[in-house]
């Protein structure tokens, strides 16, 4: 645990505390020398007291000034979630609706639906880490693994604009990859790939991705956005046709993730309440136990030194109301009052 | 109790407890502060790749100094601002997230500007005033203002006709170009196409004329003209399109153009003074803690204790003092 000071240089005013030592708060008598009085211990111990009393109201009223706080830190806690990279594709056919279409009057894209599906996903998953990449023909770190619920938010907030390009998946994966943290445990590692199509890998790039996907061991959810009456992923080859990836891309893809030796489940979604059910049932899965880190915000300490001044200052007044006229008192006798005057 | 109240120290010591009291009755006041909502966009285009900045001594290129600037400008804006990133290629500007709040997502922020590259380019070409435009167009459907850092240089260049025409309003917003490069024409790195650096783009690797629509009028006077097969000369003219500078002139025109303000990146910092000076203030109320003010109230207090009001009396004594021995004196 460590402290801070919001403003330093406040503390320049700190020796103002050893004032009280050398002066006194209570008036001025008329006795010519403090020898007058009798010594006695009382009167020294209150005397003291006071003393110590005003340096501590003055040096924390100088901390206050200052602003303690108690640093942020981070606290390591168990619940129940995961890293989750997102991977989006932005080419332009997610502009399309299901039908593959342009959206005209109240109908929704391809995008739109995942873009509400998914930010109703982020706000469900409450201590995930999110990292979101998109990709077309080129992949786009968008929004590196965070925390942060509202940066997550935007970037998906994002993801309907108008999209460009083809589409590159392999790149893609190997960005989506490159979102986890290199080393470390491997925890609940999650990659969701929304998309609305496949292409081919680029056979290169296929090997480095099974060398990747071998190291960091996610589990791989493709969330495919199927156009009706596109290729969809459980096609086979029609009679005549052949059976490369370049004629069934799809196919190919979900034959190549299988290969992966990985936790690996495809949803193919026609329509948007396929895609709320899908988005449903990873929510569902991915419940595994996961370390995550909690930052514990810095605390401020300013009110906790204003109550240490406001005391020791209300004693002091208190002090001040016990103090009395020293012609009054000098007939009395001598109080502890009359001899805090030798202080 | 009027004798307390004649007391100087008394009088001290109770405003100090006034002070600290009030502290805790009225710790906040509400104020307002101008922030502002910004959408960055940066070009990444090729010649951004130039490396004409140095960073810590080292040569950096265009999109690393600008980085460095937008995680400065980042750092420095105000706190109710709010940035959001988008880089541009080719025509179009690409969103990355929309704005959001610097202060609370500082750290989200400032590893997503850490992470631009040029690898995320999709395209090649760089049609600056096309893009900007487009981004112009972006700013206004975020409801933010723009900044758009880039170099100015046009890639294919403009054809004879100019640049496409603006056709959204002007001023209508606010913000700044930044020219990112050097004035002096410096060498563009080369990639292959698994983006590994293999040398500087040569003369003769890119065009130094764009060949679409009308030819220029002094077309006819080119060696090899010929009205139907080489309207445009007989031969591709060499220029200087292989090297690089911040196009200063081409960037004040389109910032006038759009109403947008124009600055030349220097240094990384000072970004967002320069911003906020163009950028419409969006006044938000935020709170302002008056308890450190108190407490220097008190310990005004304290010192009027402690230390005027003795100093002030053993002065006044001793002046007592020696008028008194001077009148004795005068008495002998």
């Amino acid at each position: 645990m460590s402290f801070g000071l919001a403003s330093p240089l406040a503390l320049f005013l700190l020796p103002l505390a050893l004032a009280p030592l050398l002066f006194s708060p209570l008036r001025l008598s008329p006795i010519s020398s403090v020898s007058a009085a009798p010594q006695d211990a009382l009167s020294t111990l209150v005397a003291w007291a006071l003393r110590l009393l005003a340096s501590l109201a003055i040096g924390a009223s100088t901390l206050a000034v200052a602003g303690p706080f108690r640093e942020g830190r981070a606290i390591q806690r168990y619940g129940e979630g995961a890293e989750i990279s997102i991977l989006i594709d932005r080419s332009a056919s997610m502009n399309e609706t299901f039908a593959g279409r342009t959206p005209a009057g109240g109908e929704e894209s391809k995008a739109s639906a995942a873009k509400r599906f998914m930010t109703d996903f982020v706000d469900r998953r409450a201590h995930d880490l999110f990292g979101v990449t998109a990709f077309s023909t080129s992949p786009i770190m968008v929004m590196p693994m965070t925390n942060h619920r509202a940066a997550v938010r935007a970037a998906i907030q994002a993801i309907d604009r108008p999209g460009l390009g083809y589409t590159n998946i392999g790149r893609g994966l190997a960005m989506a990859l490159s979102q986890f943290p290199a080393g470390g445990e491997i925890e609940s590692r999650v990659i969701l790939l929304v998309s609305d199509g496949a292409a081919v890998i680029d056979p290169r790039i296929q090997d480095q991705l099974r060398a990747d996907f071998r190291k960091i061991r996610p589990n791989l959810y493709w969330l495919f956005l199927r156009t009706s009456g596109a290729k969809g992923i459980s096609d086979q080859p029609d009679a005549g046709e052949l059976d490369t990836p370049q004629a069934l891309p799809e196919r190919h893809l979900d034959l190549f993730f299988k290969s992966l030796g990985i936790g690996y489940r495809a949803f193919e979604a026609e329509g948007p309440a396929a895609v709320a059910d899908a988005i449903a049932e990873i929510d569902r899965l991915e419940r595994r136990p996961f370390r995550y880190v909690e930052r514990i915000p810095r605390k401020d300490l300013t009110d906790h030194s204003l109550i240490v001044a406001a005391f020791a200052t209300s004693v002091l007044v208190v002090a001040k109301f016990a103090e009395t006229r020293l012609k009054q008192t000098a007939r009395a006798g001598a109080s502890p009052q009359f001899a805090k005057r030798a202080a | 109790m009027i004798a307390r109240l004649r007391d100087a120290r008394f009088l001290s010591l109770a405003f100090a407890l006034a002070m600290l009291v009030a502290a805790f009755a009225f710790p906040r006041a509400e104020v307002v502060r101008n922030g502002a909502d910004v959408l960055a966009t940066l070009d990444i285009t090729g010649s951004m790749n130039t490396r004409d900045y140095s960073l810590d001594g080292a040569p950096a290129s265009r999109i690393e100094f600008a980085k460095q600037a937008l995680r400065r400008l980042v750092a420095d804006l105000p706190c109710p601002s709010r940035v959001g990133l988008a880089i541009f290629t080719e025509r179009e500007p690409f969103l990355l997230f929309e704005p959001i709040d610097v202060c609370e997502n500082f750290a989200a922020l400032d590893a997503a500007i850490g992470t631009l590259d040029w690898r995320m380019a999709w395209e090649g070409d760089s049609r600056i005033s096309a893009g900007l435009f487009r981004a112009v167009e972006m700013a206004r459907r975020t409801g933010a203002d723009l900044l758009f850092i880039t170099d100015g240089q046009e890639a294919p260049p403009l054809p004879a006709y100019g640049a496409p025409v603006f056709d959204g309003q002007r001023g209508e917003i606010s913000g700044l170009i930044l020219g990112a490069g050097g004035y002096e024409p410096a060498p563009i790195p080369k990639f292959d196409d698994r983006g590994r650096e293999t040398g500087f783009f040569g003369v003769d690797e890119v065009p130094h004329e764009s060949r679409f629509g009308l030819p220029p009028p002094d077309a006819e006077q080119r060696e090899g003209y010929n009205p139907r097969n080489a309207p445009f000369g007989g031969e591709m003219r060499a220029g200087t399109e292989h090297l690089s500078s911040v196009r200063e002139p081409y960037l004040r025109q389109l910032a006038e153009t759009t109403g947008l303000g124009y600055a030349h990146l220097e240094k990384p910092d000072g970004l967002a003074s320069a911003l906020l000076a163009v950028a419409r203030p969006r006044p938000s109320l935020a709170p302002f803690d008056l308890r450190p003010a108190f407490a220097a109230a008190a310990l005004v207090g304290f010192a009027s204790l402690y230390l005027i009001v003795p100093l002030a009396e053993i002065f006044t004594r001793r002046r007592h003092s020696r008028l008194a021995t001077t009148r004795s004196r005068r008495i002998e």
